[in-house]
């Protein structure tokens, strides 16, 4: 149908002239919202700073956003207007587009609405006592609990509903099927999918209804900031025409001549074929709806001091939690990181208080390097007995979890903590030379020179090759093009931004003269504050608010992260892993050596515990016997819900670190919103479960 | 026990191969050949013990009397290594590749090309894209995306892609262990294509089935066992399809090729 307007047909007029007249009104939505947010009151939530000459960096990427989203509508409405050929496949980018956004307005509605009201639910007994004692300053709540729950029932439904909507059109409905050798597309009904849009629709608009009757009541949000019911509105305009428009332009598609492309680019298909690429499609989708939900609740979650203490509390887990994955991904199974953590970090401690053996009363940097080795050999033995006895390493594990516990229960008696205060009077301090400082600056400048040189290349000559074809490469070719140019200025303008800091950096610390010690404690390398390394909290010449607790094992981490990812992609010891995991047959088949493999991951793990074990001794001085009881299991949480398979052969490091973020932001951000943080564990295991289900949804379109 | 090589040229010479598991004779004393760029068919019914006559070559079991010959020369296969050590490529049908991993890596896994930065040895994936696709064209199997999954092809690509990468990896002899059991009839076909084709690139090829009808078109020989005796050796211009089903199911050697068969065996 939408092929005929291009090819101006009498009879699609009328839709075509239906889907550009609606692609011309998003444009003006999109120029709407950016001119609101910027030269007048537009309520974009509790964190947007209403004030008109206070603009923050929310702000500023609202207005970007919708410029650019309002610049991509109008020039596919243009395309559209002018029956170009490519403006079909735009029209359906940018109708996806709008609905997604339109989605996600309407989430940021619906969860903080569904938060306060299980707040509310919570609260209502509290209330009615303080209501009774009468203490004043509180709304007397309108509902009987009975009210409430249907309320509340409704509300649950309706977010299912319009979460089945979001699902609904991630896949293709029509799906390809291949009998005999012939391919044909199955299809269910028409009516079949209108019933079902239709119950969705109506649960949809169920929960705005409860929504809007629901959130004034809570005290203290019918405020000129209750910006919920503002944004009820922007999400309906984005989401039910820009749906209706999608169905339209998508429904055409299919009845093109390229039946069997058009159904490979449909929108959806292709975004969840992109996510099954992906192992940790569902951490990434988990990941942005948490950072969503808790923006949306709450103004304090993206205050720097929230995101730096959950990234504190979290470092030294995502540490073992990178271990973890690699052993998970080869098919097996630790259980005793958290004993061989207390193990370390007992003998960590146990070496600078009342020495090693051989070596004595050690300095820090030989005990840890001692206790990481010890942390080794304890992964050894779990590798060795796993190799030897061909036991499932989830028995051996948990048998040495145990028995490594043993070693710190009886090495510390009567439940009493080592501390190292009790056995020196100061924290062992080193001094550091300006020119370490000097030095790593030359060191990132060297690496954003060779980011350069292997990136700006690439993206040049595309974007070259993007304008030697602008007019042979359909009618939006020179939208494209310009698309990448912009692309390499936007690159080439962070490098330059980069370069700018690092000389900064080397000319501050440059000046201060070559001979100045800065006086570092010595636990603060392994995991200070980042603030009391160098002086006057100046540490590489970058402010950071005082409040803010940023722990160098952060930097740690994440430099773990980046290196064991591309050990684990782009190595053949990482394509060993995946297939000892996938196919332990095939890979003894190809002469990979599986049991080798096998020890070596134990190894990985134990001596990232080990550091971990550091890191935490560092930040507090002090070992007790079960210190990491329980961690395994939360380690493996993280993990999994970063996307790996227990069964071995898939799995990514980076989902190891999504899954750890979306571990921390939940503890910090529950505790934020107002939640019993009791109920944290609880919010986990769902999330572990929802995470598994979307995991294995994205994987369905990569595995049969 | 002295063992002379029968056939001087073949391949594979196995001579006297017994295997006892316990007291229970699988194999008692058969005699079996692969000659260059032969496709030979290894049938009988199940239990006949023709995995294991396969399982003794490629080191899986190790042999209770007999001699194998290998290339001309007598060797001793202790492991599935030494098997793969001599060129001797095994493909199962569920053993062969990784369902989760992607073509490419599937195809180089064990021997990944690699390129160094200082210490350091990282993937070289382009090459691995670029090759993989290449050797698989050069066998006749078209695949559309190297980083394709192997878990989203179905069974006949996987073991197409299995034998392409034994052919570009110059192996000598080819085993396929029921490689067509769990296909459909347009799958079975083009995996015998594929048989033919690393036949053509220089290429023995071993054929294990207990369905005449897979391996007629393409095998030049025919091995029939039977409860661990060698029937015969028949090639394809002595018999007919039926035939050689009638063998698989009676054990018997029908009258107008007995006299064929003591000429081929002679002792």
């Amino acid at each position: 149908m939408m092929q005929a307007y291009l090819d101006r047909k009498q009879e699609a007029a009328n839709i075509g002239m239906m889907v550009t007249a609606l692609m011309f009104g998003f444009a003006i939505l999109g120029i709407a919202v950016a001119y609101m947010v910027a030269f007048w009151w537009m309520p974009l939530g509790d964190y947007v700073n209403i004030r008109l000459d206070d603009f923050n960096t929310y702000e500023y990427i609202v207005i970007i956003a919708s410029l650019i989203y309002a610049a991509g509508c109008a020039r596919t409405a243009i395309g559209l207007s002018s029956r170009e050929k490519s403006s079909l496949r735009w029209s359906q980018w940018m109708y996806f587009i709008t609905v997604m956004i339109g989605g996600a307005i309407l989430l940021s509605v619906i969860i903080p609405v569904g938060l306060k009201f299980s707040l509310l639910l919570g609260q209502n007994i509290d209330l009615r006592a303080i209501i009774n004692n009468d203490v004043g300053g509180l709304a007397p709540l309108a509902l009987s609990i009975g009210e409430s729950l249907i309320s509340l029932s409704l509300l649950a439904a309706g977010l299912v509903a319009l979460i089945a909507l979001l699902v609904f059109l991630i896949p293709p409905l029509e799906s390809l099927r291949e009998m005999d050798g012939i391919r044909m597309i199955v299809a269910p009904p028409r009516r079949f999918v209108l019933a079902i849009i239709a119950v969705l629709a109506v649960g949809v608009i169920g929960v705005l209804i409860a929504g809007a009757y629901v959130v004034p009541l809570y005290p203290g949000t019918t405020t000129i900031r209750d910006a919920e019911n503002h944004r009820l509105l922007a999400g309906l305009l984005f989401f039910l025409p820009g749906l209706f428009g999608y169905r339209l332009v998508r429904q055409v598609e299919e009845e093109s001549d390229e039946l069997r492309r058009a159904i490979a680019l449909t929108p959806g298909k292709f975004i969840r074929a992109e996510l099954a690429k992906s192992p940790s499609a569902g951490a990434i989708i988990g990941f942005i709806a948490i950072i969503m939900a808790f923006t949306m609740a709450t103004d304090l979650f993206l205050e720097p001091s929230s995101v730096a203490s959950f990234l504190s509390n979290i470092a030294t887990k995502g540490v073992i939690a990178i271990g973890v994955t690699y052993l998970m991904i080869s098919g097996e199974f630790d259980l005793s990181v958290g004993s061989i953590l207390g193990v370390t970090a007992l003998s960590f401690m146990n070496f600078m208080t009342h020495g090693a053996p051989i070596f004595g009363v050690m300095e820090p940097v030989p005990a840890a390097l001692l206790a990481i080795f010890i942390a080794f050999i304890l992964g050894a033995i779990n590798g060795v007995l796993l190799i030897s006895t061909r036991i499932p390493s989830f028995i051996v594990t948990l048998g040495t979890m145990l028995a490594f516990r043993a070693i710190t229960l009886v090495a510390i008696a009567g439940g009493r903590i080592l501390r190292y205060s009790d056995h020196h009077e100061a924290l062992p301090v080193i001094g550091i030379s300006n020119i370490v400082f000097l030095v790593l600056a030359v060191i990132g400048l060297l690496v954003v020179a060779f980011t350069a040189y292997r990136v700006l290349p690439v993206l040049y000559r595309g974007a070259m090759h993007a304008w030697s074809i602008q007019n042979d490469n359909g009618d939006f070719g020179t939208t494209g093009a310009i698309i990448r140019s912009v692309l390499l200025a936007v690159v080439l303008l962070i490098l330059l931004a980069l370069v700018i800091w690092l000389l900064a950096v080397l000319s501050y610390h440059g000046s201060a003269g070559g001979g100045e010690m800065v006086e570092v404690g010595y636990f603060d390398l392994f995991n200070g504050r980042v603030l009391s390394i160098g002086s006057e909290g100046d540490f590489v010449h970058v402010q950071i608010p005082r409040n803010a607790n940023v722990r160098l094992a952060i930097i740690w981490w994440f430099s773990f992260v980046i290196v064991f990812h591309v050990i684990l992609t782009s190595t053949s010891f990482g394509n060993s892993i995946f297939a000892t995991g996938g196919n332990e047959g095939a890979a003894r088949a190809q002469g990979v050596n599986v049991d080798r493999v096998k020890l070596q991951n134990f190894a990985i793990v134990a001596v990232l515990t080990g550091i971990a074990a550091i890191y935490e001794t560092a930040r507090n001085p002090g070992v007790d016997p079960n210190k990491g009881t329980g961690w395994e299991l939360e380690v493996i949480a993280m993990t999994v819900i970063g996307g790996a398979l227990l069964t071995g052969g898939y799995g990514s490091v980076v989902g190891s670190l999504l899954g750890a973020l979306i571990f921390g932001m939940l503890q910090t951000g529950l505790v934020l919103v107002g939640i019993e943080s009791r109920l944290f564990s609880g919010t986990i295991g769902v999330i572990i479960i929802v995470a598994v289900i979307l995991n294995t949804f994205v994987r369905g379109a990569r595995q049969n | 026990m002295q063992y002379e090589q029968k056939h001087r040229d073949a391949l594979v010479d196995m001579i006297d191969i017994h295997k006892y598991f316990g007291s229970v004779q699988v194999l008692r004393g058969i005699d079996f050949h692969v000659d260059r760029q032969e496709i030979v068919g290894l049938l009988g019914d199940n239990g006949a013990g023709k995995s294991t006559l396969i399982k003794v070559l490629t080191g899986f079991h190790s042999l209770t009397r007999g001699q194998i010959y290998f290339d001309g020369e007598a060797v001793n296969i202790y492991s599935p290594h030494d098997a793969r050590e001599l060129g001797i490529e095994t493909v199962h049908q569920d053993l062969a590749l990784v369902p989760l991993m992607s073509i490419a890596r599937n195809f180089w896994l064990g021997q990944e090309p690699t390129y160094e930065i200082g210490p350091f040895r990282f993937l070289d994936k382009k090459m691995m894209a670029r090759e993989s696709i290449q050797a698989l064209a050069d066998v006749g199997i078209h695949i559309r995306d190297s980083e394709e999954t192997v878990g989203t092809m179905s069974g006949g690509e996987r073991q197409s892609i299995a034998i392409g990468r034994a052919v570009y990896f110059g192996k000598k002899l080819l085993i396929l262990d029921e490689p067509t059991s769990a296909l459909s009839v347009g799958e079975t076909q083009k995996v015998l294509d594929y048989t033919i084709a690393a036949k053509e690139k220089g290429m023995s090829v071993i054929f294990i089935t207990h369905n005449i009808r897979h391996v007629y078109e393409v095998a030049d020989r025919f091995t029939i066992i039977e409860r661990g005796h060698k029937l015969g050796d028949f090639y394809k211009s002595e018999v007919t399809e039926n035939e050689v089903a009638d063998m698989i199911v009676t054990g018997q050697i029908p009258e107008r090729l007995r006299l064929y068969e003591e000429d081929a065996v002679g002792d």
